[in-house]
C-alpha cells in the first residue's frame, strides 16, 4: 500500500515532466526543485499565517504557477528556439540555483510537515493501512482524473495535445504555441506542488526533497516517455517495486531500484511500457 | 474595398538560401488565383509567409487592407486566413471530431455546434467517421478533413497547398468541386497545385514561380496558351512531361 502511495507521487512527478516534454520537447530538470520551493512557500504560509493546511496547499500551487510562469517567460522562452541541449542545461542550472536559494531562505535543515491525513492505522479487513498512504493515493488519483478530463475535454487541453503532435499544424489552427508553452509549465508546476504537499509529511520538508523528480523521470521512462497513462502506470510500478525489493534482496537495494529499473527497461523495451519505439536512423 | 490579399515585393530566406525574391501578387475578393511552379520554386513558402509560419525578410503582406507581415500566425488565423498545408498535416492521433474542434480553436464556444454541422454538410463522410482516428482515414478523406478543419473559423481567404496531391482522379475532381463551392460562398482562394491544367481551369488568374521569382502572370486562359507554361507545367510538346509534379 505504501508502495502505491510513493508510486502515486512518482506518477505525479512523471506527469509533470511529460506535460512539459510533450509541449516543448524539452526536459525540465528543475521540476523537483520547483516542487520543493512551492512546498516551502506553502509551509511558510502555515507558519506565518497559521493558515489551515488546505490554504497552504493553495498557496503552494499558486506559488508554483507563478514561479513556472516567470521562469518560462524570462528564461526558457528565449532559449527554446536554440537546441534542446541548451534548455536542458539551463534547467539543470536552475535546479541548482533554486536549491541554493531555498538553503538561503529556509536553511538546509529538515522540517516536519503536517499531513491532511491522521496517523492511526485503518483496518481494511485483515490488512492495516496507514491513512497517509490511502490519502496520497486518493488525492493523486483525483488529480490524475482531473488532468485527464482537462486534456480530453477542454480547449486548452486539446490545444496542448495538438501542439504535442504537430506544432506547425497547431499554429495554423490559430493556437498560440507560446501560450501553450507557458500553460504547460504552469500546469506541470501546479501538479508538482500538489505532489510536494502530499509527500512532505512522509519525507520531511527539506531543500533536498526535489530529488524525488529523478524517480519521476524513471517512472516516465518506464511508462514510455510522452505517454500520460504510461507515466501513471510507470510511477505505480516503480513505487511498488521499490517497496518490495528489500523483502527479497539486501535492504540497502531500495534506493538503487529506480536505476536498475531504468536500465532494465531501456535494454528490454526501450520504448517503455506504453511507448511507441520511434525508429531512428543511425 | 482593398483586395483579399496583396503580396508586395516579398523576399524569404531560409538561413542564407533564397526561397522567394521580390514576389508581388494580388488576390481580389471572391477570386480564385493559382500559383504554379516546379518543386522548390517557392509556392509553399509563399503560402507560409502569408499565414505567418515563415517571416518575410523584405516586402509587405496585406490582408484586406491590414498589414500582416509581422503578425503572429495565430492572429492571422483569427483575422480570417485559413491555410490547408501541403501533406494535409491532420492530427493523426485525434479523432475526426477532435481535429475539427481544434480547427475551431478561435471560434466562440456557442458557435462550434453550428460550424461542425457546416463541415459535415460539406463532407458527409466526415460525419460517419467522426469518432475514427484521423490517421486511419484514406488520403481523400484526410484531405477533406484538412479542408473542413481550416474552414471551421469561416476564413475569408483560403490558402490551399496541393489539395489533390496523391489523390485518384475521381477524388481530386471531387476536391476541386468543393473548392468551387467554397469560393461560391464568397471565400477568396489562393491555390497551389501540381495539376496545372485543372488549376487553370478553376482559377480566374494565375502566377508562375521559378526558383523564387515570378516569371509569368495573367488570366488563366492566357497562361494556359503561353508556350512556356504549356511546355513546363502542362506537359505538352512532350518536352518535360510531369515537371510540375
Amino acid at each position: 500500500m505504501s508502495g502505491l502511495a510513493t508510486g502515486s507521487i512518482y506518477a505525479l512527478m512523471a506527469l509533470s515532466l511529460v506535460i512539459i516534454y510533450n509541449a516543448t520537447r524539452t526536459l525540465n530538470f528543475a521540476q523537483g526543485e520547483m516542487l520543493m520551493i512551492s512546498t516551502f512557500v506553502g509551509w511558510t504560509a502555515l507558519q506565518l499565517l497559521r493558515a489551515p493546511l488546505l490554504v497552504a496547499l493553495l498557496v503552494a500551487v499558486v506559488a508554483a504557477a507563478l514561479l513556472a510562469w516567470v521562469l518560462e517567460r524570462t528564461i526558457i522562452r528565449h532559449a527554446i528556439s536554440a537546441t534542446h541541449f541548451d534548455v536542458l542545461i539551463i534547467t539543470l542550472g536552475l535546479s541548482l540555483m533554486l536549491r541554493s536559494a531555498a538553503g538561503l531562505l529556509w536553511t538546509h535543515d529538515e522540517f516536519p510537515f503536517p499531513s491532511f491525513f491522521g496517523s492511526r492505522p485503518l483496518g481494511v479487513g485483515a490488512v492495516r493501512v496507514a491513512p497517509a498512504s490511502l490519502g496520497i493515493i486518493g488525492a493523486s488519483l483525483a488529480l490524475m482524473l482531473a488532468l485527464g478530463a482537462l486534456f480530453r475535454w477542454t480547449r486548452l487541453g486539446r490545444a496542448m495535445r495538438a501542439v504535442a503532435q504537430n506544432q506547425r499544424a497547431a499554429r495554423l489552427m490559430g493556437i498560440s504555441v507560446e501560450q501553450v508553452y507557458s500553460a504547460s509549465w504552469i500546469l506541470a508546476a501546479a501538479v508538482g506542488a500538489v505532489a510536494g504537499v502530499l509527500i512532505a509529511p512522509v519525507v520531511f520538508l527539506s531543500s533536498q526533497m526535489g530529488l524525488v523528480a529523478i524517480n519521476g523521470f524513471t517512472a516516465a521512462v518506464l511508462g514510455g516517455f510522452g505517454s500520460m497513462p504510461g507515466a501513471v502506470v510507470g510511477g505505480m510500478v516503480l513505487g511498488v517495486l521499490e517497496n518490495l525489493a528489500p523483502l527479497y534482496l539486501p535492504a540497502s537495494i531500495k534506493h538503487s531500484v529506480p536505476f536498475l529499473v531504468m536500465i532494465t527497461i531501456l535494454i528490454v523495451r526501450p520504448g517503455g511500457l506504453f511507448g511507441r519505439v520511434a525508429p531512428r536512423k543511425v | 474595398m482593398r483586395p483579399a490579399l496583396e503580396i508586395d515585393d516579398v523576399a524569404v530566406y531560409y538561413d542564407k538560401r533564397r526561397a522567394l525574391e521580390g514576389v508581388t501578387l494580388t488576390v481580389e475578393r471572391g477570386e480564385i488565383v493559382t500559383l504554379l511552379g516546379a518543386n522548390g520554386a517557392g509556392k509553399s513558402t509563399t503560402l507560409r509567409a502569408v499565414s505567418g509560419l515563415v517571416r518575410a525578410a523584405r516586402g509587405r503582406i496585406v490582408y484586406e487592407g491590414r498589414d500582416i507581415s509581422h503578425a503572429p500566425a495565430d492572429a492571422i488565423v483569427a483575422a480570417g486566413v485559413g491555410h490547408v498545408p501541403e501533406g494535409r498535416e491532420i492530427f493523426g492521433e485525434f479523432t475526426v471530431l477532435e481535429n475539427l474542434l481544434v480547427g475551431g480553436h478561435t471560434v466562440p464556444r456557442r458557435q462550434i455546434g453550428e460550424r461542425l454541422e457546416e463541415a459535415f454538410r460539406l463532407f458527409p463522410v466526415l460525419r460517419e467517421r467522426r469518432l475514427q482516428a484521423a490517421g486511419t482515414l484514406s488520403g481523400g478523406e484526410q484531405q477533406m478533413l484538412a479542408i473542413a478543419r481550416a474552414l471551421m473559423p469561416r476564413p475569408r481567404l483560403l490558402l490551399l497547398d496541393e489539395p489533390s496531391l496523391g489523390l485518384a482522379p475521381l477524388l481530386s475532381r471531387e476536391i476541386f468541386d468543393v473548392i468551387r463551392r467554397i469560393n461560391a460562398d464568397g471565400v477568396s482562394v489562393l491555390l497551389v497545385e501540381q495539376n496545372a491544367r485543372r488549376a487553370l481551369a478553376l482559377a480566374t488568374r494565375g502566377y508562375v514561380l521559378e526558383t523564387g521569382r515570378l516569371v509569368a502572370s495573367g488570366p488563366s486562359a492566357g497562361l494556359a496558351a503561353d508556350p512556356r507554361v504549356r511546355r513546363a507545367y502542362l506537359g505538352l510538346d512532350g518536352a518535360r512531361r510531369g515537371a510540375a509534379t
